[in-house]
């Protein structure tokens, strides 16, 4: 059987407006679990952006001369690789460093142009056997003065901190939201419900005259789609506004510029939103889906 | 059109609203049933229109063994069927014209045949001047007349009515009546629980009279008691 699509439309509409309030409620209540989820995923984002060159337990990194010659390479590559000491060697090279450059400083055009790809260092990242930090530090400081090395840079014990604090914050939002989720998709239930009770008269003669299940269904599921995507949108537009002010922190607060790497970039905040759109419409749809098969009994 | 083959209903294991009842009705029929209330009238309706399922036995609605259709039939089913209520059962926030249209509407007809069967069904039940009043506006007679036009509006092959007289005076009683006949003179099998003795006394049509759940009587032409 074919749903007339301005059928649909009008008693959606209509349902929507009759149960405003508790449309609105269910909306926020969405909104509200859907921003705080996205906020973590932000925050998640950022920290794992300014943390990324310390990944997979790397604990310091040699930087060598922009113009340190092949030999010089290959022989702090061969005293890494044959020391005990160290679990995992990576070589960056110089074009390898110019990309991790120009995705940490992308908010600074004039630092990308003033560097070209020649003068960037080719590194070693050493994820070391130890997680002793003297003995990190004394397996780093070896190779300081090899010819041809530039410096050693360790993971600040505050990027550690940070990832192990990141890592609360981020459950703990995302349990919040999670509850919060479970609130929306009772409210987006309950919701429906009063619509259907205010409608049981007109629902019981729509079965009378021979309406199918789908026909009485599809307006009250899409009611709950379209509270669930309004409150997406509001959480999209919440975490758009996180990450602007972000940005702006980050890029006006001189002392910060050393973390610029936790800029947020526009495929993350994108791949944010898509979650967050997905997670709307479920717990809209679930939610109305749910209260319909409880109560129209058909 | 319809048959009951030795069917029984039990409502929470100890009420026998109908004990092994067996009754063939045919096409274009007019059938009364009566006794007194609780006698399984109303049950005997609705297990037509598959509002209850039978506890036992078999019942067949144009052909079809309705106790095995499945329930995303049912709709369709019922289709074939116009109900008509003592308590009319219209919505009291559509205009007459839209509670007949409704019907139309969500078996999703085509609004032009809404905008010509309903005008056409109302000049049938008698109400053409009454199109855009809503059902409070209306006399009881009236808004009988109206739930008639919903239920028929659909061109069913049975009408079911559930003491559509209950709620009316004689004479408004006699013009309900009348309508009913007409309905049933276009080949629409009619089956109505009453307890309307002068009704069915002047109608003398077949009647079928229930005492707690047996068919004691069935009888073509007859009477009340």
């Amino acid at each position: 059987m074919a749903l007339k699509i301005n059928y649909v439309a009008r008693e959606t509409g209509s349902n929507l407006w009759r149960n405003i309030s508790l449309t609105v409620a269910s909306m926020l209540t969405v909104a509200v679990s859907l921003s705080l989820f996205g906020g973590a995923q932000i925050i998640y984002h950022g920290i794992g952006n300014a943390t990324a060159r310390w990944k997979g337990g790397i604990e310091f990194i040699v930087f060598m001369n922009p113009t340190a010659n092949d030999d010089q390479l290959a022989s702090v590559r061969k005293a890494l690789e044959s020391s005990p000491e160290v679990r995992k060697v990576e070589f960056v090279d110089k074009t390898a460093a110019y990309e991790e450059f120009r995705t940490l400083f992308a908010r600074q055009p004039e630092l990308l142009d003033a560097v070209d790809q020649n003068a960037m260092p080719p590194s070693f990242k050493v994820a070391p056997a130890s997680s002793d930090a003297d003995v990190i530090s004394a397996l780093g400081k070896q190779f300081e003065n090899d010819p041809g090395v530039r410096e050693v840079v360790f993971a600040f014990e505050t990027v550690r901190t940070m990832q192990r604090f990141s890592q609360y914050v981020r459950w703990g939002i995302l349990g919040v939201s999670v509850v919060l989720m479970v609130a929306a998709l009772m409210l987006i239930l309950n919701t429906i419900r009063m619509a259907m009770f205010a409608r049981r008269r007109e629902i019981e003669v729509m079965k009378l005259v021979g309406a199918t299940n789908w026909f009485i269904r599809v307006p009250f599921m899409l009611e709950g789609l379209i509270q669930g995507v309004l409150g997406a949108f509001v959480a999209m537009g919440t975490t758009w506004v996180l990450k602007r002010v972000f940005d702006t922190w980050l890029s006006n607060n001189q002392d910060l510029r050393i973390f610029q790497g936790f800029a947020i970039s526009s495929g993350q905040l994108v791949s944010t939103w898509v979650l967050l759109l997905f997670f709307g419409c479920l717990v809209g749809t679930l939610g109305s889906g749910l209260a319909v098969s409880r109560y129209l009994d058909v | 059109m319809i048959r009951l083959e030795n069917v029984s209903k039990v409502y929470k294991g100890e009420v026998h609203a109908l004990r092994n009842a067996s009754v063939d009705i045919q096409k274009g029929e007019f059938v009364f049933l009566v006794g007194a209330s609780g006698s399984g009238k109303s049950t005997f309706i609705r297990l037509l229109n598959k509002e209850e399922e039978p506890t036992d036995g078999r019942i067949y609605v144009a052909g079809k063994d309705i106790a095995q259709l499945n329930s995303w039939k049912v709709p369709y089913l019922r289709r074939n069927i116009g109900c008509v209520f003592q308590d009319f059962k219209l919505l009291p926030n559509k205009t007459v014209f839209e509670n007949v249209a409704f019907a139309l509407e969500v078996i999703g007809r085509p609004g032009h045949v809404v905008k010509s069967q309903v005008p056409a069904i109302l000049e049938l039940v008698g109400l053409s001047k009454k199109i855009e009043n809503f059902p409070d506006e209306l006399s009881g007679g009236e808004q009988q007349r109206v739930s008639i036009a919903r239920a028929f509006v659909n061109r069913p092959l049975i009408l079911l009515a559930d003491e559509p007289t209950g709620n009316l005076d004689p004479a408004t009683s006699v013009g309900i009546m009348r309508l009913l006949d007409r309905i049933n003179r276009t080949g629409t099998t009619v089956v109505m629980a009453t307890h309307d003795r002068g009704i069915v006394d002047t109608m003398r049509r077949r009647v079928i009279e229930l005492d707690r759940g047996n068919i004691i009587r069935d009888q073509s032409r007859g009477v009340y008691e």
